[in-house]
């Protein structure tokens, strides 16, 4: 606790003002000859003060205190209520271990919460512009989760963990990415994140800076605007592509059964007029054989009846019949043939 | 105002005297200090690197401290041509820590020179180790196979440079950085734990060019998918032609076989009936097709000679029995 004069006048003197340094010297003096309260008294009840106030201390839930003794690390104490040396002798430094810590790479965090808000990462191109492996340009922005794990080591190992982990970050990812196509940066992040958090990790206790990470996520990469169009362009063609297979699966599928049932009505028809060709066949017979077993048994009669029979059912039918003399020869050319029939 | 007494002068003296010895006669080194003891400028004794509390002689004595962290150094990101003499930025970062506190006061001092040693010694071999290999070796690490670099849509697109084995990679060159550095920093009590590249990048030119073969790239991609969904539609379109033709013709070949079957079914047939007596079969055929062809638009000539007329024109008996047909 600080020497404040004014604190110790309000406490020990009642409102006397004293406030230049020869006023608390003559007032010093003036106590040591037995005026007013005894000096020592005062600087005994401040020195309690000072005593309480540097030697009993308070551990959050959520940190440790470490303590050192004139420099040296003596203890780790958990939360709660503790003692320790004055102030002078031990000193304590509080650390959050288990507090979750963010860095960003390439963006801003602008409002962490449920649905976290993220800063044009344009701002902050340089830390996310990278080189792939086939000498592309990409834009990987990431983030960084972490505790720490070892506040010893955390406290007195390395100077600026919080810088270390940072240029270890930028350093490792961009290895990674090194050695993957602009693709792969593309679309397998999640592949890249868990190798550069394995690497991260290790180069992170390689360094002793007592930090464990909780986690390394890679947010949507990209490639400069310059080059998007073209980026995307590849995508529509993919896109075009599968719709020229669909349209042509499409026409096939139209098509196909359309022809198979097609050539199934053919099948079918060809069955038909054979069914129509062997019963008519068949038909055609059977009555030839009738007529022929009667005709058997009077040829002659028959012959003539159905000669006869035809004739006169033929004849009448006749548009014009002409009737010629076996003799005649010639007649012909005065025939009017040109005279449509019908004509009696 | 009255004087204090002599007895409390001396007191108030006594006490001051005792501070000053206690202050000036001990110190205090942190977990994070290592310290050196001077006497008039002149090191004295072993340098301290346990904390704790320590005495030494006050006012003649001088507490020197160093950190015993491990320390950071940021490189001077600079313009560097590669092997190829493509000209990339280079952003390095060093973690060094000191190690002999005594040669490192002797040699540099503080800690604002040795940064400035640090400069001189690091940012030459980090341009020679650059210079010296193809751009390349300085983005990728290892030869990974280019097997796992395909595209989602299964397209292999990837860039020639990753077909290139690399023969030495990113982490062989910052140890040839670190290899070169730490020989000559470890005579200023330095230790250089390690050099590495913290970012890579073209400078505009080059960018700029980058960028267009980037273009040029996926151009060239874009036009190989679509001439491949080309191919695609247009193997599929074949395979619907062919089906429909081979659909068709073998329709047409079963109907015709079936349709020969039937045909020569019915010859059978009928030749098996007909030809019992193909004599009669011809006559009633003929027959059949006289009363079918007569009709009101044909004209009928008869000749007195044929058989209709036979018996109109000679009433007489017939010299045969049987009458001939024409």
């Amino acid at each position: 606790m600080p020497w404040n004069p004014r604190e110790g006048q309000n406490g020990g003197l009642g409102g006397r003002r004293k406030s230049s340094p020869e006023e608390i010297f003559r007032w010093f003096g003036e106590g040591l000859r037995g005026k007013g309260p005894s000096p020592w008294l005062i600087l005994a009840i401040l020195a309690g003060i000072w005593i309480l106030t540097s030697c009993v201390y308070k551990v959050d839930v959520e940190e440790v205190g470490i303590v050192q003794r004139f420099g040296r690390y003596v203890r780790t104490t958990q939360p709660g209520l503790h003692f320790k040396l004055p102030a002078g002798i031990e000193r304590l430094t509080k650390v959050p271990i288990r507090k979750v810590f963010t860095e960003d790479f390439g963006l801003r965090t602008l409002r962490p919460g449920v649905r976290t808000e993220y800063a044009p990462s344009q701002q902050y191109l340089a830390e996310s512009l990278m080189l792939t492996g086939d000498l592309n340009v990409a834009i990987v922005p990431w983030i960084v989760q972490y505790r720490i794990n070892d506040p010893y080591r955390y406290l007195f190992k390395v100077r600026n963990v919080r810088e270390t982990l940072r240029d270890l970050s930028e350093a490792i990812v961009r290895q990674v990415v090194g050695d993957r196509s602009v693709n792969e940066v593309l679309n397998r992040r999640e592949f890249i994140a868990v190798e550069a958090k394995n690497a991260l990790q290790k180069a992170l206790d390689e360094a002793d800076t007592g930090i464990r990470l909780v986690n390394l996520e890679l947010k949507t990469t990209n490639v400069p605007k310059q080059v998007q169009p073209a980026f995307n362009d590849v995508n529509k063609a993919i896109q075009d592509k599968q719709k020229m297979i669909r349209a042509a699966e499409e026409q096939y599928n139209r098509e196909i059964p359309a022809a198979e049932g097609k050539a199934k009505q053919i099948v079918q028809e060809a069955l038909g007029y054979k069914i129509e060709r062997v019963n008519r066949a068949k038909g055609d017979t059977k009555r030839f054989m009738a007529i022929w077993k009667e005709y058997k048994q009077a040829p002659e009669v028959t012959r003539r009846r159905l000669f006869l029979e035809t004739m006169s059912k033929a004849l009448p039918n006749v548009g014009r019949k002409v009737v010629l003399d076996q003799d005649l020869k010639g007649i012909l050319p005065f025939l009017d043939l040109d005279r449509k029939g019908g004509a009696q | 105002m009255r004087k204090p007494s002599t007895s409390t002068l001396i007191l108030v003296a006594a006490v001051l005297v005792g501070i000053f010895v206690v202050s000036g006669g001990t110190y205090v080194v942190d977990e994070r200090e290592q310290v050196i003891i001077t006497q008039f400028g002149k090191p004295v004794g072993k340098p301290i690197t346990e904390a704790g509390l320590r005495f030494k002689i006050p006012l003649i004595q001088k507490v020197n401290r160093f950190p015993k962290l491990l320390l950071e150094w940021d490189g001077d990101p600079g313009q560097i041509p590669t092997l190829d003499k493509t000209f990339i930025w280079v952003d390095t970062f060093a973690r060094w820590r000191i190690v002999d506190p005594l040669l490192f006061f002797q040699t540099v001092g503080n800690e604002i020179w040795a940064q400035k040693k640090l400069d001189d010694i690091i940012d030459p071999a980090v341009r020679n180790a650059i210079t010296s290999y193809h751009l390349i070796e300085a983005v990728r690490n290892t030869n990974r196979s280019p097997q796992e670099l395909k595209l989602a849509g299964g397209e292999e697109a990837v860039g020639q440079e990753l077909r290139v084995p690399i023969r030495v990679g990113r982490e062989k060159i910052t140890e040839i950085i670190q290899e070169q550095a730490a020989k000559k920093l470890l005579s200023f009590g330095i230790e250089l734990v390690d050099v590495r590249i913290k970012r890579i990048n073209y400078v505009e030119d080059v960018r700029k060019s980058v960028y267009e073969r980037m273009v040029q790239e996926r151009k060239r991609i874009a036009e190989k998918i679509r001439s491949e969904g080309k191919k695609q539609a247009n193997i599929i379109e074949g395979n619907k032609t062919k089906r429909l033709l081979e659909l068709r013709s073998q329709a047409y070949r079963e109907a015709m076989e079936i349709k020969g079957e039937a045909d020569a079914e019915a010859i059978r047939i009928y030749a098996e009936a007909y030809s019992r007596d193909p004599e009669f079969y011809a006559f009633i055929q003929s027959l059949e097709v006289f009363e079918q062809a007569l009709d009101d638009k044909s004209i009928l000539v008869l000749d007195t000679g044929s058989d209709l007329w036979n018996y109109l024109k000679r009433i007489e008996a017939p010299p045969s029995r049987r009458s001939e047909f024409k």
